[in-house]
């Protein structure tokens, strides 16, 4: 995916002014935001907070392990027959999973949700030599079918209301009509279910892999990450380095701490420690397994102060915290990874020269570091980000939207400290501005107010068939 | 020449390490670990955390209602998907299924509307099934039909996911990752990626069935 994030303020400038956006993107944040609150203090504040030491100190343990936890990784996963690529940049992973689609002869190719295949643009590669890729995550398959962008982490389309995925079903699939979330998840579960049946390759990403035992560990609730790692004859698992924990003890510990902060659930649903091909005696599986560890960037990134950074186990609750995602959603952010970790992750990995806006669009107001699972201290790295821009000489193109404004943000205390979830009702009162160093886009501009009333409020009464 | 893979690790190796001063580990926790490890606690620990997930635990004291529900979920259906018989905790299930003339679908038809498995372990603490790939057990029986019905045995019912890898661990690691597959099944197949409404069973079986043998 190329990188655009030195547009951050003229696709935030459009994303502002968007009614669809604002109203799918304030839900999204809010829902997600409420969701791990209850789930992760359900036993007590203190506990959940004890919980959430212990899984970033064993993260913390696991990158500076990092070189020697990879080499058992790699050992273990080779002697459970799984085939071990190591991917210096993303053009190696592309090259790669081509490759071994050509031997395979495959035409037909199915995905499960994975951040780094985007990062290296894998789909494009496909098509350009005639294979046909499918997502099969319902949101990643959104997004593919209205040739756009993820823009979460884990809710790819949360910046699309219902009603624009309704139109979209309609227009590209001849969808009949229909009001009803679940009669359209029926309808596009008919459509992809011929894609896994006969799928050559199923590609993954991979949310952790256990260095101990050489499992390769995928999460998903929808049931098409388990679909194409059983299905298809192949499976290619495309992994960044920095995914390796030591222990299936501390598997353990990131099943319990994952789900609550991605989507307050306990658990999610499927749960799985991928050990390598179909055994002999097993009745189906793939008969071949691939796990490319990607750097494209990591070990550079290895070397900094923003190391810290290689802990994030991409639960996306940094970004439904943050005052400024909740109102930009998360394309201005230009790159894969959205929101606060994004303006960490995307200068560290891509070049600060190609992110400059990035470490001015936050308020620092701390919700990101407080709500991470691993206790990533992300106004750290933004503040060091924004030392290393003036050292470098980069501040002229921020200044305009991050200095100048950082008054205005400053004026209005309360939405600069205010976890914007309550948003929705802090806009009637407060000027027409966005929080802090944003201040800046909205000078010209006026910030559209919240609903008064929520999505479901008038959901319920459009389906009611009352004016809303 | 060096590899990618050597230059790499190198470049790691080369590097100061991160985070030069960790703290000792702190001592495990446990999120949700049940009070009550008793055989009723943790069974009724399960049933209800089950219902929580809208999946439908079902207590059988016997075989024959336990068989009798199976077959009420099947209904007219001519064929379903299942494990081998001797790797389910049920005795007498393919007799009934044989002489009510249902056939077993090969694996992987997607006209088939149930599937039938065991499970290796349930955790109370989470409601969840714990699966492990092997001989006669298909892994696409939990998977590809849009109706699943696990049935365990009530002493399969440990506290949580820590407690079972505590007995892979005492039984070493080579029984973790013997089997090409270990999964967890927390509930039924869900999204929620239309406008943040829950809708049940987009790939996998929206409809689960957990039937106890007590
Ligand atoms: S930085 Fe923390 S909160 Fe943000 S996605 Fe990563 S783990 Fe989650």
């Amino acid at each position: 995916m190329k990188v655009d994030a030195n547009n951050f303020v003229s696709v935030a400038q459009i994303a502002v002014n968007d009614p669809d956006l604002q109203e799918a993107v304030s839900l999204g944040t809010y829902n997600g935001y409420s969701k791990r609150l209850v789930a992760m203090f359900s036993n007590g504040h203190e506990h959940g907070e004890a919980m959430r030491q212990q899984a970033a100190a064993m993260r913390r343990r696991a990158i500076q392990k990092l070189p020697d936890l990879l080499e058992l990784a790699e050992k273990n996963m080779t002697a459970n027959g799984i085939k071990v690529l190591w991917a210096e940049t993303a053009e190696d992973v592309r090259n790669m999973v081509l490759d071994i689609a050509k031997k395979r002869n495959a035409k037909l190719v199915a995905k499960s949700k994975s951040m780094i295949s985007e990062e290296v643009a894998l789909n494009h590669a496909f098509e350009e030599n005639g294979i046909e890729v499918v997502e099969t995550d319902l949101g990643e398959y959104i997004i593919q079918l209205n040739k756009e962008t993820p823009s979460h982490i884990v809710m790819p389309v949360m910046h699309r209301t219902k009603r624009e995925i309704r139109d979209l079903f309609m227009r590209e699939l001849n969808m009949p009509f229909t009001d009803d979330a679940a009669e359209m998840t029926a309808f596009i579960r008919k459509h992809l279910r011929q894609v896994f049946v006969n799928a050559d390759i199923g590609i993954s990403g991979g949310n952790f892999i256990i260095a101990e035992s050489g499992s390769l560990c995928l999460v998903t609730n929808e049931g098409n990450g388990r679909m194409v790692t059983a299905m298809p004859k192949v499976h290619i698992g495309i992994v960044g380095i920095e995914k390796v924990i030591e222990t299936i003890e501390d598997y353990a510990t990131l099943t319990q701490i994952l789900p609550r902060s991605a989507t307050g659930q306990q658990m999610t649903v499927y749960m799985q420690m991928i050990n390598g091909p179909r055994r002999e005696d097993e009745p189906d599986g793939p008969d071949e397994v691939y796990v490319i560890l990607v750097d494209n960037g990591r070990s550079k990134v290895y070397a900094t102060k923003y190391a810290e950074a290689l802990t994030c186990i991409r639960c996306g609750a940094c970004l439904n915290a943050c005052p400024v995602y909740q109102v930009t959603g998360g394309h201005a952010y230009g790159w894969v990874y959205s929101g606060p970790i994004g303006a960490v992750i995307t200068p560290a990995l891509t070049g600060l020269e190609n992110a400059t806006p990035l470490p001015q669009a936050s308020s620092l107001c701390g919700k990101c570091k407080q709500v991470c699972p691993v206790d990533i201290d992300i106004p750290r790295m933004l503040l060091d980000l924004r030392h290393e821009l003036v050292e470098k000489g980069m501040t002229d193109k921020i200044f305009d939207v991050g200095l100048k404004a950082w008054s205005i943000g400053n004026r209005s205390p309360k939405l600069f400290i205010m976890g914007g979830a309550v948003a929705r009702f802090g806009t009637r009162f407060l000027p027409n501005r966005l929080p802090g160093p944003l201040g800046g886009w909205t000078k010209y501009r006026d910030f559209p107010q919240f609903a008064p009333k929520p999505f479901r409020e008038l959901w319920k009464e459009r389906k009611k068939g009352k004016p809303s | 020449m060096t590899s990618a893979r050597d230059r790499i690790l190198g470049k790691l190796r080369a590097a100061q390490k991160p985070f030069d001063e960790l703290p000792p580990a702190p001592p495990k926790r446990y999120m949700s670990r049940p009070e009550d490890l008793s055989a009723e606690g943790l069974r009724a620990r399960f049933v209800q955390e089950v219902k929580k997930l809208s999946c439908i635990p079902i207590e059988h004291a016997d075989a024959e209602s336990a068989i009798e529900y199976i077959l009420g979920v099947i209904g007219e259906d001519s064929s379903v998907i299942t494990w081998d018989f001797e790797q389910i905790p049920l005795t007498g299930l393919e007799t009934a299924l044989n002489d009510r003339g249902i056939q077993r679908g090969q694996p992987r038809d997607d006209k088939v509307r149930v599937g039938i498995t065991g499970a290796v372990a349930a955790f109370a603490s989470t409601g969840s099934l714990m699966m492990t790939s092997g001989a006669g057990k298909p892994r696409i029986a939990s998977l590809l039909p849009p109706v699943h019905i696990a049935v365990i045995h009530g002493n399969q019912i440990l506290p949580d996911f820590d407690t079972w890898i505590e007995q892979k661990r005492a039984e070493g690691i080579g029984s973790f990752n013997r089997p090409a597959n270990n999964f967890l099944i927390t509930g039924s197949s869900r999204t929620s990626d239309i406008a943040m409404e829950s809708v049940l069973g987009v790939h996998g079986p929206g409809e689960v069935h957990v039937v106890i043998l007590v």
